[in-house]
Formats: structure tokens, C-alpha cells, sequence
């Protein structure tokens, strides 16, 4: 079982699917072991959201998938697998590429009789600077940061760094990609566009930021975009917004988005799915619907307690989870949540890992409340 | 900057060692564990330690008294030294040399006597000299027999016959006290008027802020031979010494701007911080902020840049003596002895008069190791 | 972006001020008054001044006003080109100043470009190689570059061009073409004679730039939008010049008016060992023979070429850097 976890969908309906996947960074203290066999699959069109508290491996399971891991990581061990459909296949620039590249007498690992099929591509084997990875970034799968103070470049204008995209990857001159790119800002209901793409980063505020960078992320129509804790650094109102605007270009676009936060709430609002994280694994993976209402893993029924929801009793304190996150740099013997549960069971989490189990359809959690089985 | 060398990933090695007292040690603590990691650090560390102890040990450990002017040995290269001596047997030997006038080019010229081997003997009696101002004695580390009336030239000698090796030495004492003198009157000067600037603004703070920068758009060297030619000729009334002491004066007038600029900015975010406002809530008076608040926060800081200017200063001192404007004869610094080696035609036939620089390049980076490390091991961010 | 250039100018001429009357200091400071150095000079020479030419020289020099009046007359004269008397080539200062100043910032400037060239592309390459062998050999030659004193590394220099390719490379020409007429020779003759100074100038600055240039990178390549840009699909290049660069640079701008002292400095000495025809030797020789009118006026108009090119540095950095212009 535990080799094929994760909501089982056919495969026409997955766009992205990562099993065991193991990301570990090097660093003068040490082996910090960021994921440990983070396994999902993500369906096409919808919004997967990712939880988990800080330092989970929230952010490096999406730099994993987009292969932009700094030098000082490495990918351990596992799979990941892009399901690139055809319109993409058929997509301006890729195709482009495609004719330079047959002409070459290379290989293209798009080939033309694959059109109007879905292809598989498996990701962790591209050399993430080679020509395969970087025509898929950007335009495939695209991804927007945690912090949109510092995610623009200060010394060129907002036209200018989204125009680039779309010059790189639809193949347009300076003049065409601007055009795009004053469309696009509109799109993510920006005022006064024109105004906006010769303006530096500098003068806009947060918000407009993190418009500029949605844009960024959806100018080449990707197949997949990852947004990081896009609002994180935003205040409430912004918040709400920004969140709006992502849920109706979804709708409009239909942009599979990997949703990553620390906020249920958010999740609540913008998710059909959710994974929850817990020190580099997922341990508890299915619809928003059931992580609201029937949550299994003690960690996410901990999670849910430990944030205030309307309807329930004043009186009702909130609950922090207790301890800390234990840092990756140590190697925990059995479940990594024991040493935190309340549901401990001494002789059996502390001794082995429990694998990832489907208890409904849907639904997968790793427990021993709900499976003897183990990982091996 | 961070350090290069030090700070690679250690890859495999460190995988089974979880770090997790790190947040308890003490800042110190912290700073000294990383500095003791830091491979050049150490080198440095250690290097300059052996480098003072040779020069103040200097005229025990050359051969030869600095000043004694060996009329036999003009312009005289390194000793030459073999392993077996005339009798066969084994040991270190010197080769003598003699001295003789070519008539074509009217000089001495010392040569190798291939027959004369001289035994190299430990704590030989020689020049006699007095050892850090309190030992009055005349053996040296090493040497060979007075009486066969040879000495030893590790490296050489100058135009007035004198041992290259005990003048580089002697020459040390000052080289590499000057930048520590130098540095311990910039430290005072700017770390007062970097606080004085950074604390209490307004005013002070401009005026402050204009001298640093009239003093730093002069080019340094013009601006320190002009100062230190204003100095008076050595005489009764003012010795080498005091002429050794105003040369520091002189290079720290340039020195402490860089560390007030530093102090002034580090001061200015202090003032800011929760732990200053605490104290001003509680009624502390500025000087006790300064002095038991910003000051201690700001001591690493100081230490660094203070360590990091020490290098300038060497080289200062070694340009302006080059140039005859720093320390004069008969005080002996690397900057003085290189005066010598001026003209091309002489370092050509004369190489080891160069030795005094060999030994500016090797006390300049081992104080570079030594700063740049303590930079890493204070604020392993920075630049 | 006007007002702030004009902003840069008042403080530039009150630092100006400034500068002028630490200058007038120096030239003030060394013990005895310069006409009595001029007096006794003019006697060794076997002039014999009666009382009343000294006189004259006093006023002249308004020695017998005020500290303030002196200055003012100094100044003044300074200001309508009248730097004083060289006492020692028995010119005015300003006919011995102007084309030797010329040819200490032609080579001051060309020795600044040359270290930046090298030094952008040493601290690109070892950034974007970190812990690789050409890092490390770089690092190896920048602590060697800052710990040489440049007039030792000239004197090497030389003994290696004479030794090595049998150059005689002191002054700008050899001594077959220092009378004759310009020649195609002539010019490669002078070229020939300009790469060690230029070397030499410019190698501290150089391994110091090169630090900071790697050091700046480094910084910047963990910025999130070098990410941003890479998540783009942009090459590697595109990523490092396009992006990176142009933020690591602004640093180095921003040292670039530090560094104009220090490469200026090294000029001075570095014309002394290798007999160039600019403003070092005649600079310390003045300050050796006390000839105060003559070292104050190079060292006030050093600092003012200084003061000029920190004002360029700043326009450059409003330049590039939006965040400055727009303030
Ligand atoms: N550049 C890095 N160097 C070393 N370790 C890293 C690096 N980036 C991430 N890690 C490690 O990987 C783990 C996961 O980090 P990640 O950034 O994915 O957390 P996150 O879930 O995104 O948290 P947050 O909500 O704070 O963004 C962290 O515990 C951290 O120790
Ligand atoms: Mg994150």
C-alpha cells in the first residue's frame, strides 16, 4: 500500500504526481533532513493546499518540484513526475523549440508524435539549469514567493520583469510582451496597468506587489502555479483580495495552484484539497471538506484546535500544540509528532514510522491509530 | 565576507552530530567556537604570535648584533651551509668566505672559501645586547666559533656590512607595534567620536560627519607624509622614540574615521533598539546607556574593524619610511630597510635586501587571516 | 534626479572649504615659517637678502597678519590660480602642477578601470564558482594583492621585466625615444611602459574590489528575486548579468569613491620607484625639502580631483539605482 499513497485519481487527471521524495540540505551543522518521503498527486484544475507549521518543508517540497533548490541541498531519493497536457505541448514557445531542437538532431524529449497525448516527464532527472527544466519553468509551472517585498528586482521596472517572461517563452518582441503584460496586470486588476509597467518595485506597495507577481506567475498561462504564502506579509484586507483575485483567475484559467500557507482559514476559502505537513512528510492528505470536519491525525485535529472558528463557544480556550518542532537535524526515532502527541502510544510510535495508510476513499493519514503498517 | 576556506558543507562528515546547544551558548562563546573553526583564523592567530616572539627575541635569536658593521662583509649574500665537514663527519657547517677587492669594478667582493667549513653551534657567544630592555647577555640562539672571526648571515647584508637577518628582526619590533599603537589610538578616538556622533546627533553629529569626510577625500599616504613631515628632526629634545610615537599619531588620524563611521551606525540602530528604550524609560543617564548599554553591544564591532585596520596602518608605516618620511635611521623598520633597495640595478645584484618586504607581506596577511576571521566569527553576515 | 546632484554640490563645496583650510594647516604646520625656509635657501644659494627684501617676503605673505587674513589671502590668491612659489625649481607652483596632476589621473583613472575589469570578472567567476580550485586561487591572490605595498610589488615587477624580457621599464619611455619625434614605435614604446604601472596601481584595489565584488554577489544571489528570475526560465547567464549583477555592482559604485584615495596614494609612491613623470616624486621631495607651497597646492587639488570623482561615483549610483533616483 504504501508505495502507491496519495488519493488515487487516474492518471488523465493528474497533472503532477511526487512520491517519496526526499530533499536534504548540507550545512556546516549538519544534515538537515527537509523532506522525508513527501508523496502526493496533485488533479488537474484544482487548488491543493499544503499546511503545516514553519519549517515543515513547505516551501522546499515546491523549490523540489520547480528544481530550484539552492547548491547546498540535494535530492535524496524520489520521484516526480509532470503530466504535461497537450495544449501545453502545443504552446507558442515550447513548439518553437521544438523544430530548433529536431532540426539540431537532438533529442527532444517532447516529441511531435506525442502531441495530443499527455506526456510524462519526469523532473528530478532534467538537469534543473539544462534547456528541458527551464522551458517548463515559467512557463509549465510557474511559482510565486513567500515575500513580495523582496521577490521583484529593484532595478527594473514591473513591465520589464514580466515582459520578460513572456518574451522568453512566447517568443514576442519587447513591444508585443509589454502589450501582454499591461493585459495581464489588468487581469490581476491592477489600475491604471500602463501606468504600473514603468514603475519600479519601490513604488508600489505590498499589495500591488504581489498582484505584479501573480501576474508574473500566470503571463505564460501555466500548467501549475505554486504560490507560497502569497499573503502571508499582507495585511487582512490585501489579504482577502489577493485571495479573491487567485480563486477567479483559477476559475478563469484553470491553473491547477498548489496552495501553500500556514493558515487554515486560507485553506479553508481557497482549497479543494489539503495536505498537511509535518518535519518533511505529509501525514494526513484529503478534501477540505474532511480536514474541517473529520480530521484523523492527532496533529491536524491539534492544528485545528489551536485556531479560533466561528461558531464555537466563547468560552472554549484555544489550544497551542504543546513542545516545539524538533530540528531537522536530529534523526527521531518512530513517528516525528510522538514526542508532541496526545494520543501517544509508548512501545509503537516511538519505535517505527507509520506509512501512509487510505482509511477512505480520498483520504490517507499516517498513524498508528489507523494502520499497524510501517514504513520501511 | 565570508570566509572562503572555512565554511565549505562539510558533506558526509557531519551527519551524525545533531547541534542542538547552539542556542544556549553565550554570544562569546559563540563568536570564539567559530573563530577557532576558522582554519586561517588560526594560522593567523598563531603565526603572528610566533612572528612577535621572533622579533622581540630578535637579538637572541640572530646571530649577529643589528648595528655591528662588518667592513669583511659588504654587500655579502646569505651564508652558504653543508652537511659534512672537512673531516668528513656530519653536521651542519658554514662555508667562510672572504673578501676581495676587484680592481675592474673598484668594490669587495665576498666569495665562498669551499675549504673552510665551520661548525654552526647552538648558544654561541657573540655581539653582546640587551634583551627586552632587561638582560644584559652576549649569547645568541645560534652561531658559529667567535674565534675563527666568521658570522653567520642568514640573509645576507647590507651596504654597511650589517646581518640583514638581525636588522629585519629589530626592524619587526617596530613594524608590528606601530599598527598596534596606531590602532589603539584610533579605537579610542573614533570609537568616542563615532558614539558622541551616533548618540547624540544634531550638531556634533554633522560636524563629526564632515571632518570624516574632509579627512577621507584626501588620498591616505599624501595626507600622512604631509603630517609627518610636519614633525621635527630628531634631536635632544625629541628622540626616535617620541618621532615613533607621533608616526602612530599621525596613521590613526586617518585610521579612526573608518571605525566612527562603523561605531556611529551601529550606535544609531542601538538607539532604536527595545533594549535602549527600556533603559531610557527606566531613567538611565546617557552616559551609563553609552557606557554599560551601546558601548559592550558595539565591542565585537570594535575589535573587528580595529583588527582589520591594523594591516593599513603596517603598510602606512612600510610606505612612509620607504619614502623617508617615516621612521629615520638609526630606528630600523621594514619600511627603513627598504629604503635601500630603492633602485632596480642594486635589488638585482643584492636580492636579499628585498627580505624586509618578504617579511611586510607575511605580517600583513597573517593580521588579514586574524580580522577577516574574527569578522566571520562576530557577524558571520556581513561583508 | 537635478536636485539631487545639486544637493551633492552644496555639500561638496562646503567639504571643499573644509579641505582647502586643512590644506592651508599643513601647509602651515611644519616648524619655522616657509620664508625663513626661503630665506636660508635663498642664502645657501649665496644670495645675500638684505633686511628690507626679507621684509618684503613677509609681507608678501602677510606673515605678520592674523592666522585668519593669511588664510584669506592664501585663498584668495589660490583661487585666482596663484598657488605660491616652488622654492626648489624657483617656479610658480602652478606651472609645475598642471601636466604632472594630468598624467597622475591619467594613470589613477586607467588603473581604476583596469581593476575594475578584472576585479568584476575574478569576483563574478568565484562567486558563481564558490569552493571550486580557481575560487580559492583567487582568494590566494587577492590576500596577496592587499598585503604587497605597491612599491615593492613595481621593484619586483621590474627586476622580472629586466630579467625576464630584458625591459628597462622605469619612466614612460626608453632613453632611445625620450627626445624623438612621435612614431608608431614611439607609442608602442610607451605602451610597453604603461602596463606595470597601470598593474601595479591598480592591484590592491583590485583584490579589495574583487572581495567585495564576490562578496556582494554572493549576497545578492540569495536574494529572493534572483529566485524569482530563475523560476522565469531564464539561463544561468541571464540570471547572474541580468539580475544579480546589476544589484552586486552597487556596492562597488558606492566604494568606488573610497577606493579613488587609495588608488591616487598608490600613483604617488608607485611614480617614485617607477620614475614617472607625475605627481609622486615631486610631491614627497617638496615635503622633504619643506617646500610647503608646493605640497599644499598637489594635496589640496588631490582632494579636490577626489571630491570630483566621489561626485561622479554618487551620479553613477542614482543611475543605477532607481531607489536613489526616485528619493
Ligand atoms: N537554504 C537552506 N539551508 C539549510 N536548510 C534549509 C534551507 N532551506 C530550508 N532548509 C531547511 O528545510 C526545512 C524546511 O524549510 P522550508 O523553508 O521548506 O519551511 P516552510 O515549511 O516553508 O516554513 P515557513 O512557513 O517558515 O516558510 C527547514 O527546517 C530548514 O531547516
Ligand atoms: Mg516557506
Amino acid at each position: 500500500m504504501s508505495d502507491k499513497p496519495g488519493p488515487k485519481a487516474p492518471e488523465q487527471d493528474i497533472v503532477l504526481r511526487v512520491n517519496d521524495l526526499h530533499t536534504y540540505f548540507y550545512t556546516d551543522l549538519g544534515i538537515s533532513r527537509a523532506l522525508n518521503g513527501v508523496s502526493f498527486d496533485i488533479p488537474v484544475g484544482k487548488v491543493m493546499g499544503v499546511v503545516g507549521e514553519s519549517g515543515c518543508g513547505k516551501s522546499v517540497t515546491a523549490l523540489s518540484i520547480m528544481r530550484l533548490l539552492p547548491k547546498s541541498s540535494k535530492i535524496i531519493k524520489g520521484d516526480i513526475t509532470y503530466f504535461r497536457r497537450p495544449q501545453h505541448n502545443g504552446s507558442a514557445g515550447a513548439s518553437d523549440q521544438i523544430k530548433q531542437k529536431s532540426e539540431n538532431g537532438q533529442q527532444g524529449f517532447w516529441i511531435d508524435e506525442n502531441a495530443g497525448k499527455v506526456q510524462e516527464i519526469r523532473l528530478n532527472d532534467l538537469d534543473p539549469m539544462g534547456p528541458e527544466m527551464r522551458h517548463i519553468r515559467g512557463a509549465e509551472l510557474a511559482m510565486i514567493f513567500q515575500e513580495p517585498m523582496t521577490s521583484l528586482n529593484p532595478v527594473y521596472t514591473i513591465g520589464d520583469q514580466i515582459s520578460e517572461t513572456i518574451m522568453l517563452h512566447q517568443r514576442v518582441n519587447k513591444a508585443e510582451g509589454l502589450r501582454r503584460a499591461i493585459d495581464i496586470l489588468e487581469k490581476v486588476g491592477m489600475s491604471n496597468p500602463k501606468l504600473i509597467v514603468g514603475n519600479y518595485p519601490h513604488q508600489l506597495s505590498g499589495g500591488m506587489r504581489q498582484r505584479a507577481m501573480i501576474a508574473m506567475g500566470l503571463s505564460c498561462h501555466p500548467a501549475v502555479l505554486f504560490a507560497d504564502e502569497p499573503t502571508t506579509a499582507l495585511d487582512v484586507t490585501t489579504e482577502a483580495q489577493i485571495l479573491d483575485l487567485m480563486r477567479d483567475l483559477q476559475a478563469q484559467f484553470g491553473t491547477t495552484i498548489v496552495f501553500i500557507t500556514h493558515n487554515l482559514g486560507v485553506v479553508a476559502q481557497m482549497c479543494d484539497s489539503v495536505s498537511v505537513m509535518y518535519l518533511g512528510r505529509i501525514i494526513e492528505q484529503t478534501s477540505v471538506d474532511e480536514i474541517f470536519y473529520n480530521p484523523k491525525h492527532p496533529y491536524t485535529s491539534a492544528l485545528l484546535n489551536s485556531i479560533p472558528h466561528i461558531g464555537s463557544r466563547s468560552k472554549e480556550r484555544l489550544q497551542p500544540i504543546r513542545g516545539v518542532v524538533p530540528d531537522p537535524y536530529s534523526k527521531i526515532v518512530g513517528c516525528p509528532f510522538h514526542p508532541r502527541c496526545n494520543a501517544f502510544m509508548p512501545g509503537k510510535c516511538d519505535k517505527a514510522m507509520p506509512a501512509q495508510t487510505v482509511i477512505s476513499p480520498g483520504h490517507n493519514v499516517r498513524c498508528f491509530l489507523y494502520s499497524d503498517e510501517v514504513e520501511e | 565576507m565570508e570566509n572562503a576556506v572555512t565554511s565549505a558543507p562539510q558533506l558526509p562528515s557531519a551527519v551524525d552530530e545533531p547541534v542542538s546547544e547552539v542556542g544556549q551558548l553565550s554570544q562569546w562563546t559563540l563568536i570564539r567556537m567559530r573563530f577557532a573553526r576558522n582554519r586561517l583564523a588560526m594560522i593567523g592567530m598563531v603565526g603572528l604570535i610566533f612572528m612577535y616572539a621572533l622579533v622581540f627575541l630578535g637579538p637572541f635569536v640572530a646571530p649577529n648584533e643589528y648595528t655591528y658593521q662588518n667592513q669583511d662583509y659588504i654587500f655579502g649574500g646569505p651564508s652558504e651551509f653543508t652537511f659534512t665537514g672537512s673531516d668528513g663527519s656530519f653536521g651542519l657547517f658554514m662555508y667562510g668566505t672572504t673578501s676581495v677587492l676587484d680592481s675592474k669594478a673598484f668594490k669587495f667582493i665576498v666569495t665562498k672559501d669551499e675549504n673552510m667549513k665551520l661548525p654552526v653551534q647552538l648558544f654561541v657567544k657573540g655581539d653582546p645586547y640587551t634583551l627586552l630592555g632587561v638582560i644584559n647577555t652576549d649569547v645568541h640562539l645560534f652561531g658559529v666559533d667567535a674565534a675563527s672571526k666568521q658570522r653567520v648571515y642568514l640573509m645576507g647584508a647590507d651596504s654597511l656590512g650589517r646581518d640583514m637577518f638581525a636588522r629585519t628582526l629589530i626592524g619587526g619590533q617596530i613594524s608590528m607595534t606601530i599598527g598596534l599603537v596606531g590602532v589603539a589610538i584610533s579605537i579610542v578616538l573614533g570609537s568616542v567620536l563615532g558614539t558622541t556622533s551616533g548618540y547624540f546627533m544634531g550638531l556634533a553629529d554633522d560636524v563629526i560627519q564632515r571632518i570624516i569626510e574632509v579627512i577621507s577625500s584626501f588620498p591616505t599616504i599624501p595626507l600622512w607624509a604631509a603630517l609627518a613631515a610636519a614633525l621635527p628632526p630628531i634631536s635632544e629634545s625629541f628622540t626616535a622614540l617620541d618621532r615613533y610615537f607621533l608616526i602612530t599619531v599621525v596613521l590613526s588620524f586617518v585610521g579612526w574615521t573608518g571605525l566612527a563611521r562603523q561605531l556611529r551606525a551601529k550606535v544609531t540602530a542601538y538607539r532604536t533598539s527595545d533594549f535602549c528604550q527600556a533603559a531610557v524609560a527606566a531613567g538611565s543617564t546617557d552616559r551609563r546607556i553609552i557606557f554599560t548599554h551601546m558601548l559592550p553591544n558595539a565591542a565585537s564591532h570594535i575589535i573587528v574593524s580595529a583588527a582589520l585596520s591594523i594591516p593599513g596602518m603596517i603598510l602606512g608605516e612600510t610606505a612612509l619610511s620607504f619614502l623617508g618620511l617615516g621612521i629615520l635611521p638609526p630606528m630600523v623598520s621594514w619600511g627603513a630597510l627598504l629604503r635601500d633597495s630603492q633602485q632596480v640595478s642594486v635589488i638585482i645584484q643584492y636580492p636579499w635586501l628585498l627580505i624586509p618586504g618578504v617579511a611586510v607581506v607575511i605580517a600583513v596577511m597573517l593580521f588579514s587571516f586574524l580580522g577577516d576571521g574574527l569578522r566571520d566569527a562576530v557577524d558571520p553576515y556581513s561583508i | 534626479m537635478g536636485s539631487y546632484i545639486l544637493r551633492r554640490l552644496g555639500y561638496m563645496a562646503v567639504t571643499l572649504l573644509i579641505v582647502t583650510i586643512l590644506g592651508y594647516i599643513i601647509i602651515e604646520l611644519p616648524p619655522g615659517s616657509y620664508v625663513e625656509s626661503e630665506v636660508e635657501r635663498l642664502r645657501a644659494q649665496g644670495g645675500n637678502l638684505t633686511q628690507g627684501q626679507i621684509d618684503a617676503l613677509y609681507r608678501r605673505y602677510g606673515l605678520d597678519k592674523p592666522e585668519y587674513v593669511r588664510f584669506w589671502l592664501w585663498i584668495s590668491a589660490f583661487v585666482r590660480g596663484d598657488f605660491g612659489q616652488a622654492f626648489a625649481y624657483n617656479l610658480p607652483v602652478s606651472q609645475i602642477i598642471f601636466d604632472r596632476l594630468g598624467l597622475t589621473l591619467a594613470f589613477s583613472l586607467s588603473s581604476l578601470v583596469f581593476s575594475w575589469v578584472v576585479a568584476i570578472a575574478a569576483g563574478v567567476y568565484s562567486a558563481t564558482h564558490r569552493y571550486t580550485l580557481p575560487d580559492y586561487v583567487i582568494a590566494v591572490l587577492q590576500f596577496i594583492g592587499l598585503a604587497v605595498p605597491n612599491f615593492l610589488l613595481a621593484l619586483v615587477l621590474m627586476v622580472f621585466a629586466q630579467n625576464v624580457f630584458h625591459m628597462q621599464v622605469a619612466g614612460l619611455f626608453s632613453s632611445q625615444y625620450v627626445d624623438a619625434p612621435w612614431s608608431i614605435a614611439k607609442v608602442l614604446d610607451l605602451l610597453n611602459h604603461l602596463w606595470i604601472p597601470i598593474i601595479v596601481i591598480g592591484a590592491s584595489n583590485t583584490a579589495w574590489l574583487s572581495r567585495v565584488m564576490r562578496a556582494n554577489l554572493l549576497d545578492v544571489l540569495n536574494m529572493q528575486y534572483v529566485q524569482t528570475a530563475r523560476a522565469k526560465g531564464l539561463t544561468e547567464n541571464v540570471v547572474v548579468w541580468k539580475h544579480a549583477f546589476r544589484n552586486a555592482i552597487h556596492p562597488l559604485i558606492m566604494v568606488l569613491g573610497s577606493s579613488l584615495p587609495g588608488i591616487i596614494s598608490g600613483e604617488t609612491i608607485v611614480a617614485i620607484v617607477l620614475n614617472l613623470p607625475t605627481t609622486g616624486p615631486i610631491y614627497f621631495n617638496a615635503l622633504i625639502q619643506k617646500d610647503m607651497y608646493l605640497a599644499g597646492a598637489f594635496l589640496v587639488f588631490l582632494a579636490i580631483a577626489l571630491l570630483i570623482g566621489n561626485l561622479g561615483a554618487d551620479i553613477l549610483l542614482a543611475w543605477v539605482d532607481p531607489r536613489i533616483r526616485y528619493e
